[in-house]
């Protein structure tokens, strides 16, 4: 260990370099060469580097140091210039505390197991050494993400991760439900991203540094009021006058650290599928499952829990941002839930249950318990990666004869599948049980609870500072937040074992089981639809025993079932065993001073598990009642008692026909209209008009290249006689430099020089009579007096030329002569150098508002 | 025996012995003196290597010498002021090697391809060379005559070399006589110069108009003033300035390309370096250098006409090539508002000047060798509409001449997008505000031509039974161009690095 320690010196932690090459390197050879490597290269070299990296992680983990970090700087990016003229250098620099170490086990290790479960999975894909490559590549951006030192590496993961989720999402993209699920996934995810560079720019302006270092010790430069309409320097005079409602009398103004807060929420918004912005993460799904498991359930979609997390020290001077993120997460939690009651997909089912789960996320770090919605989204990427590689080996064991992707993952067509898929049902019911909060063993139970004991206790201090005024949550809102965060673990606990109990029990309802039966076609690779779907058999079809999964893919369910059970002992903070807890606290040391433990409420830690386990118990037996005693009876005579309600909730409560009603409505008006200004503003008068004119112009000048060596000549000659003319006229003109106008009336001009040229001065009264060689002249000005200045040249052809200059001094003896030093003098006038028409002059020698 | 002299002058030495003994190689070869039937059997194979090593090796002593530094040789000022041999002649002599050995590349496939293969085009090729190499040095009007006349000859004779088509005879007949009609303007101002002064030499020249701007009577100023219309008029016609640019298109036109790409690259760029040399160095005093009665507005009305009749005109044309004539006049309009910007901001200016030429030399050998790559005997990329559908058949041809061409209009992250960007800085520096104003509108209108050929190449399909250009294969030309993709690319992604480098070649002015 020491030696290790020498080796790789914390301030210069090279193996964090191997760590990201590994999954790069993987997604490199994999897309270059990945056809000629041959399937079984492609899962070696994928797993190689997946394995590699998971152990350079673990061995990272271990060489934490208890407080501080281990960085690792490559080269510096750019250096920019701040607004006090500083410069801010932003680095390729990576490092690894607790937060960062902690998801980069997740991230190889849930990462590795997923890739060996694919390379069974997707073992008969024709886009094998793609799907590999893409995969490779998601945790080299994800690496990326939680590594980076700085914002703007974390902008790159950010960005990486969302490419690569667009294009797994669209793997098949054959399909163009697919396709449009990528596109949603990616625009929905941009308008976040919108957000997060905003909040970056604010960053960068007011505290002066994109590192998460300087960021959490200058957070405190976020204490000040940022106005944010009317936007610029507009005033009222700018604008006309319909439109001064656009100018309220006051500007509006928020406190820096809430907008920074609200906008890097917003990106959150986006990437963690929270409202409203959470309608790409159930469309998500059209992607494999494996896909599904590892970016939109385990890795991903928590970033944005990690970067609320990794922000914490700007979060908690904005008790208003906070507040949002928590309300957002509680209302999220509950929505998503509800959608998730009534879903037939199994895939949908989980989707909502991962948007929900989000939802908790966010209310513990919208809460001020940052280690706790991180320790959620640690547990919740074992349990939820295992249910939906779970779903995954069912569908794939459906897949068998019902090859059309809606089909194959109906719980219609399932059921009974315990008796044939036993390890698949163990692991899939362990991770129910995690997910729903089985007490002491469910790793959910530990977490959120957590989360909503804190929700239910948090006292949030109000940072301070002058000149500012802090929006205070009221007492009621973490009571609220918690009791709807104990429905919605009912709803959790009801879906999550409706969906155990109409999949693994009852009748089988896929096919007529004919032990006998042999496939008559070609092997199909699962999920890989579309093109065969064209001998789907419809009414009662047979088939052969549904059959359990080889052991590539059982191997990471059972891991994932232990870690279900195991992971919630890392915090399990009634019963004091908190290992993770202890190495998470120095990361958010500074931020918790902010968060206090409400009064009064230190002796009910124990009671208030009573209406989780309450919760829990709810849901299973309300569960079990339905669809294992009654076969689903209640849910259909729900069904016809409130054919609207179920309806409504069946389709997600329609959210997605409101958007596509509302903001997708009003872009695509904005859209037609602008196409319609491009057809007839841009296209017809800017582009065909200068077009039409340009060649006409082209077509007259082209007219004089006859080919005739004559008229060449000509022009020459002609132009020879211009440059002639030019060299042969004389010019006068002269530059004035009236510096000391003001003080003593004297104003200099000077000449413009020219070979052979001899000048003469004409002022009123005083009149020169003969040409000299002095180019310059001083004349003198009383106060308020205009002078007409003229000079004459001559040139060597004795040809003559003359340009008059008026020249005004300023009345008023005020400020000037009389009173040296008595007022600041006024700033003379920058004048150009050069010469200036003699129309101008009077303008820069009294320039407005001076008299 | 102090050698420094003959250190400080290598590169035309160089040239210059190189092209003594490929003229005796190629009068020595038992290739046959007419045009061969079979393609491989010409004197082009040996010669245009020769040639192109030859000159790569002036542009390698030019190198050389620089990094060693001119100023350290002993003697290096022992020609002078007949050859200056300083940085700026041998960023010059580099410039014009370079662009040299790249047309003799692109003559090693052209002239076989086109059964024009006659050995005395590479010896005229190198003496031409060698005359805008002494041209750019040259620090009296004497021997600037001398090797204005020297290259000139060689590209007179190069423009008609393909004797057997009257569009090239009388392309070399029509520069010949402007080009000895301009050579008499300039000679005449020279001789009235003299006669003023009695100065030859730049920096005489420049201590007399000095005196006589400061005293009556130590010079003739009428004369004087005449002698420096007539040299700048002179040189105008050598860049083809408007309005002495009417034999650019015929002459470009008719001559074979490789010609043409050495015409507008070289010829073009020593007309600018001697341009710029006399008007800093000679013409430099403050009495002609004012913006009321000098030089400077006559050169910025000539950009501005330059600019403008040259990219209205190429934006009517139906040949690729002559609109190529046309936008190279165009680029002479921009390398004139660097010109022009030059008595404001001094160094920086020419060093965007420099800049400028080099990356307009690599994108232009580019263009115009992407165009020889798209013909074939019989099948030429003449017009427009022989290149349609041209990025379907041959991609790779089409990508060639889609990057240069877009390197022409000035696209990042290509070289000609920071030379024009630089040249603009130049003139903003010096305050030529309409200049940078039409210069930009005019880059608007030249993207509309090269961007046209890209239109055609990529999304117009030939119309049936309509005559195609098919791309020929040549070594020759290949490697002409990834040479020049390389400098376009190279010039584009570290510009500031290499305009740190041209600007200490910057000449001292005043």
């Amino acid at each position: 260990m020491e030696a290790l320690r020498t080796l790789f010196p914390a301030s210069d932690f090279t193996l964090l370099a191997a760590i990201l090459a590994l999954p790069a390197l993987g997604a490199l050879v994999n897309g270059l060469f990945g056809k000629r490597l041959g399937k079984e290269g492609v899962r070696l070299m994928a797993l190689a580097a997946l394995g590699g990296s998971f152990l350079a992680s673990v061995l990272t983990y271990l060489l934490l140091p208890a407080e501080g970090k281990l960085t690792w700087t490559a080269w510096r990016w750019i250096s920019i210039q701040g607004r006090m003229g500083q410069s801010i250098p932003i680095d390729v620099a990576f490092s690894v505390d607790a937060l960062s170490g902690t998801m980069m086990l997740v991230i190889t290790g849930v990462g590795f197991l997923i890739h060996l479960y694919s390379s069974e999975y997707m073992k008969n894909d024709p886009g094998f050494h793609r799907f590999f490559a893409y995969l490779n590549l998601f945790c080299f951006a994800m690496l990326t993400l939680v590594m980076g030192d700085n914002l703007a590496m974390l902008f790159v993961g950010w960005e990486g991760v969302g490419l690569c989720s667009y294009l797994l999402i669209g793997f098949w993209y054959g399909e163009d439900k697919n396709a449009a699920a990528g596109k949603k996934a990616f625009i929905v995810n941009r308008i976040g991203d919108f957000g997060l560079l905003v909040a970056m720019a604010l960053i960068v302006y007011y505290v002066g540094t994109l590192r998460f270092d300087g960021i959490q010790s200058g957070a405190s430069s976020l204490l000040q009021n940022v106005k944010i309409w009317p936007i610029g320097n507009m005033s009222s005079g700018t604008l006309p006058g319909f439109l001064h409602f656009l100018l309220p009398e006051q500007p509006v103004t928020i406190l820096a650290a809430t907008a920074v807060g609200l906008m890097v929420f917003l990106g959150c918004a986006g990437k963690s599928a929270q409202i409203p912005l959470y309608i790409w993460l159930p469309d998500a799904m059209a992607g494999p499952t494996p896909v599904s498991a590892l970016i939109h359930a385990a890795t991903m979609v928590t970033a944005g829990v990690y970067l609320v997390a990794r922000l914490s020290a700007v979060f908690v001077l904005s008790p208003a941002a906070l507040a949002v993120v928590a309300v957002t997460g509680a209302l999220t939690a509950l929505l998503a839930a509800t959608i998730g009651l009534f879903q037939n997909d199994l895939k949908k089912v989980l989707a909502y249950s991962t948007v929900s789960q989000l939802g908790y996320m966010f209310i513990g770090v919208g809460v001020g318990a940052f280690a706790a919605g991180f320790f959620h989204v640690f547990t919740h990427a074992f349990f939820k990666a295992c249910l939906f590689l779970g779903a995954g080996s069912v569908i794939h064991a459906i897949h068998v004869r019902i090859h059309d992707t809606d089909r194959s993952q109906d719980m219609g067509n399932m059921g009974g599948l315990k008796a044939y898929m036993p390890i698949t049902r163990w692991t899939y019911l362990i991770a129910c049980f995690a997910i729903a909060g089985l007490p002491i063993l469910g790793s959910g139970f530990w977490s959120k609870d957590e989360i909503l004991w804190k929700a239910f206790t948090v006292d949030i201090m109000a940072v301070s500072a002058p000149g500012v005024s802090q929006w205070m949550w009221p007492s009621w809102l973490g009571r609220a937040i918690y009791w709807a965060g104990v429905t919605g673990a009912v709803f959790t606990s009801f879906y999550m074992f409706r969906s155990y109990f109409r999949t693994f029990h009852g009748e089988f309802r896929g096919w007529k089981i004919d032990p006998t039966w042999k496939d008559p076609g070609h092997g199909h690779g699962h999920d890989d639809h579309g093109h065969d779907d064209h001998h789907e058999e419809h009414g009662e079809i047979t088939g052969p025993v549904p059959h359990e999964s080889p052991l590539p893919m059982t191997i990471p369910l059972m891991v994932l079932a232990a870690f279900s059970i195991g992971a919630g002992f890392l915090v399990a903070e009634p019963i004091h065993v908190a290992p993770l807890a202890h190495k998470l606290e120095p990361v958010f040391a500074l931020s918790s001073r902010a968060i206090r433990q409400r009064e009064g409420t230190e002796g009910l830690l124990f009671p208030m598990m009573l209406p989780g386990i309450a919760a829990f118990l709810a849901g299973t037996v309300g569960a079990m009642v339905v669809y294992q005693n009654r076969r689903g009876e209640p849910e259909r005579r729900f069904a016809t008692m409130f054919p609207r309600l179920h309806r409504l909730i069946y389709d997600k409560w329609r959210i997605d026909e409101l958007y596509d009603a509302t903001v997708v409505g009003m872009v695509d008006a904005l859209a037609d209209i602008f196409t319609i200004a491009d057809k007839w503003i841009v296209d017809g008068i800017l582009a065909k008009f200068t077009a039409a004119l340009v060649g006409f112009f082209g077509t007259v000048l082209r007219a004089f290249q006859t080919g005739r060596v004559q008229v060449y000549a000509a022009a020459m000659v002609l132009g020879l006689v211009g440059v002639g003319w030019f060299m042969v006229k004389p010019h006068a003109d002269a530059t004035v430099n009236d510096e000391a106008l003001r003080r003593s009336g004297e104003v200099k001009l000077s000449a413009a020089p020219g070979l052979g040229y001899s000048y003469r001065w004409d002022t009123p009264g005083v009149s020169e009579t003969t040409f000299a060689k002095t180019t310059e002249h001083t004349v003198k000005l009383d106060p308020g007096e205009t002078k007409d200045v003229t000079l004459r040249v001559r040139n060597a052809w004795g040809s003559e030329s003359s340009e008059t200059f008026t020249l005004t001094r300023p009345a008023g003896g005020r400020r000037g002569a009389t009173e040296p030093g008595a007022l600041p003098a006024p700033q003379p006038p920058t004048l150009p150098t050069g010469t200036i028409p003699a129309e101008r002059i009077p303008d820069l020698i009294q320039p407005k508002g001076l008299q | 025996m102090n050698l420094d002299p003959f250190l400080a002058a290598s590169p035309l030495l160089v040239v210059a012995l190189g092209g003594c003994l490929l003229m005796v190689a190629e009068a020595f070869s038992k290739h046959g003196r007419e045009e061969n039937d079979s393609r491989s059997a010409g004197p082009s194979g040996d010669l245009a290597l020769g040639t192109a090593i030859t000159l790569i090796t002036g542009a390698i002593f030019s190198a050389g010498i620089w990094f060693v530094g001119p100023d350290k040789l002993e003697g290096s000022r022992a020609l002078e002021p007949y050859l200056i041999l300083d940085r700026f002649s041998l960023f010059f002599s580099f410039v014009l090697c370079v662009g040299g050995a790249l047309s003799a590349l692109l003559a090693g496939g052209y002239l076989p391809e086109h059964k024009l293969d006659r050995g005395e085009f590479y010896p005229l090729l190198i003496f031409s060379t060698l005359g805008a190499m002494m041209l750019a040095a040259a620090g009296d009007l004497l021997s600037l005559f001398l090797g204005l006349e020297t290259m000139s000859l060689g590209v007179y004779a190069l423009a008609g070399f393909r004797r057997a088509s009257p569009r090239s005879t009388e392309a070399a007949l029509k520069y010949f006589l402007l080009g000895s009609f301009a050579a008499a303007i300039l000679l005449y101002g020279g001789a009235l110069i003299y006669g003023a002064t009695g100065h030859t030499d730049l920096a005489g020249i420049r201590a007399a108009i000095t005196s006589t701007a400061a005293t009556e009577g130590a010079a003739n100023p009428a004369v004087l003033l005449i002698g420096v219309a007539l040299v700048i008029v002179g040189l105008a016609f050598k860049v083809s300035a408007v309005p002495f640019h009417m034999w650019t298109p015929d002459a470009y036109e008719g001559a074979p390309t490789p010609a043409t790409t050495f015409m507008a690259v070289a010829v073009k760029s020593a007309a600018f370096a001697t341009l710029l040399r006399v008007l800093v160095e000679a013409f430099g005093d403050p009495a002609l250098t004012s913006w009321a009665s000098g030089w400077p507005p006559l050169l910025a009305f000539m950009a501005l006409l330059t600019m403008t009749v040259a990219n209205l005109i190429a934006g009517r044309q139906e040949s690729v090539k002559r609109m190529l004539a046309y936008s190279s006049i165009a680029h002479a309009g921009y390398v004139l508002v660097g010109l022009v910007a030059t008595i404001k901001v001094g160094g920086d200016a020419q060093a965007s000047i420099m800049f400028y030429l080099l990356a307009y030399t690599a994108s232009t050998v580019g263009a115009f060798g992407a165009l020889i790559l798209c013909g074939s005997r019989g099948a030429e990329a003449v017009s427009y509409e022989d290149l349609s559908g041209l990025g379907r058949r041959h991609p790779a041809a089409a990508m060639a001449f889609s990057f240069f061409l877009l390197s022409l209009a000035g696209t990042p992250p290509t070289a000609g997008f920071f030379s024009k960007f630089y040249i603009i800085k130049a003139a903003l520096g010096a305050e030529h505000y309409v200049l940078v104003v039409v210069l930009v509108l005019n880059s608007v209108l030249s993207a509309y031509y090269y961007l046209r050929v890209l239109v055609f190449m990529y999304m117009r399909e030939p119309a049936p039974g309509a005559p195609l250009a098919r791309p020929m294969r040549s070594g020759y030309v290949t490697t002409a161009l990834v040479l020049s993709a390389v400098l376009v690319l190279v010039l584009g992604v570290f510009p500031s690095t290499y305009l740190e480098i041209v600007a200490q070649a910057a000449l001292a002015s005043r």
